[in-house]
């Protein structure tokens, strides 16, 4: 008998609608935000220890993203002034609102990655915008609980995150991968490995082209060998964020 | 069965498994190394109670997946082994290791097949390779987490033992 209510209680869970059942995940983070985020300082201590790779640090990756943004950006209003010349022309950023967040936990190893984040504004977070960590954006808000201050951020390598980018120029759709990347599929040309792929503009949530990652791997599709499936990896640490900034590009007053 | 030490022993575990242990890249399972603890050390009501709450726990942490699959699955398979264990009783350190690596990889496979029948949830595919490591590692790690388990929660670990010498 204990069994079997048991079960039912699991049953009803399960049935439960996801956008509830997420609210308990949240709160149950919200509540042991302390412990869960001292646990994740206690082990990015522990991993310093470990010998230095050759790889780019934080701060120069860091750094190297805000130059690689900020060249698109002077590239893209160039053009836009050239196009529009003659009208007015507006700064990308102008009006936009940016809600600094800290990361409380971290999903990043498996095919389902996210972050939970914990943000100081009370208002203006909603589904869909874009996040930043280390001047690249890292993924889209996909769930915000606001009486908690907490939200939930679907990073662009999770297996379900779409999200539209400019490689090589061509505008495409970069799927999450099963692991920490992503893939671009059925790239029509060949793309050079390094090459920097960029946030698409989106009416409402960005105004202005953004690193996102950077391309590892290109490699003929095997089903059609005339094109070329691409695979992307983050243009900042993921694993070791502690803050990550959100996009608000129309603030409403107040 | 002390439930207090129970309920503290079980929200450490999963805290420590969402945040410390999140961040390393092979980690073992610390919910699934209790859920075989309490199926083989407590009594078959207490498994029961036991392993559904374990199971709600994983749930609480297993964002992005839904929550349910884990509750369910915990819960049938705690439930199993503690049945199973009437009759064959695990007290050797392999075959606790046995029992964790099996039930890991038996209660992650049925956690990500209920999420994707039941909620759609895309079926990845390097989960058996995930499955796998995590369940190797928490059977090597969890026959040695028994008895500081068995200390948080009162129980004594060889009352199985003296019962089967006599």
């Amino acid at each position: 008998m204990l069994f079997t209510w048991l079960m039912l209680a699991g049953c009803i869970l399960l049935f439960a609608p996801q956008s509830l059942t997420g609210k308990l995940q949240l709160a149950f983070v919200d509540i042991f935000r302390w412990p869960l985020s001292l646990g994740g300082n206690v082990a990015l201590t522990a991993r310093t220890q470990q010998s230095y790779d050759g790889d780019l640090g934080g701060g120069e990756a860091r750094l190297r993203n805000y130059i690689v943004n900020l060249e698109q950006t002077l590239d893209q209003q160039r053009k836009k002034f050239q196009g529009l010349y003659g009208k007015y022309n507006t700064y990308v950023w102008e009006g936009a609102d940016w809600v600094s967040a800290g990361v409380i936990t971290r999903a990043v190893d498996g095919p389902r990655n996210e972050l939970t984040i914990d943000y100081r504004k009370k208002k203006g977070l909603a589904e869909g915008q874009y996040v930043l960590g280390g001047e690249s954006v890292v993924g889209t808000i996909s769930d915000v609980f606001p009486q908690m201050r907490t939200a939930r951020v679907k990073l662009f390598t999770d297996a379900t995150s779409k999200i539209p980018v400019l490689l090589a120029g061509v505008p495409n759709i970069l799927k999450g991968g099963d692991g920490p990347f992503a893939r671009v599929e059925q790239v029509k040309t060949k793309v050079e490995v390094g090459e920097e792929v960029f946030a698409l503009r989106k009416a409402g949530f960005l105004d202005a082209p953004i690193i996102v990652g950077r391309v590892s791997r290109c490699e003929r599709n095997p089903r059609e060998a005339s094109v070329w499936d691409v695979t992307v990896v983050p243009a900042c640490d993921i694993q070791h964020l502690e803050d990550v900034a959100v996009i608000i590009m129309n603030p409403k007053a107040g | 069965m002390r439930w207090l030490r129970f309920v503290i022993l079980i929200l450490v575990a999963t805290i420590l498994q969402k945040g410390m242990l999140a961040r390393w890249d092979y980690k073992p399972d610390l919910l699934i190394v209790l859920l075989v603890f309490f199926a083989v050390y407590s009594h078959t009501s207490e498994a029961i109670i036991s392993s559904f709450t374990i199971g709600f726990a994983a749930d609480l942490i297993g964002s992005p997946l839904p929550m349910g699959p884990h509750m369910i699955s915990f819960g049938l398979l705690g439930t199993l082994l503690a049945y199973v264990h009437r009759v064959v009783a695990i007290r050797r350190k392999p075959y606790q290791a046995l029992a964790i690596f099996v039930v890991g990889l038996v209660a992650a496979v049925l956690t990500h097949l209920l999420a994707l029948v039941f909620k759609r949830e895309p079926l990845p595919e390097n989960v058996l390779t995930a499955v796998l490591l995590t369940s190797l590692f928490s059977s090597l790690v969890g026959p040695f987490l028994f008895p500081p388990a068995a200390w948080c929660v009162g129980i004594e670990m060889n009352r199985f033992q003296r019962r089967s010498r006599r």
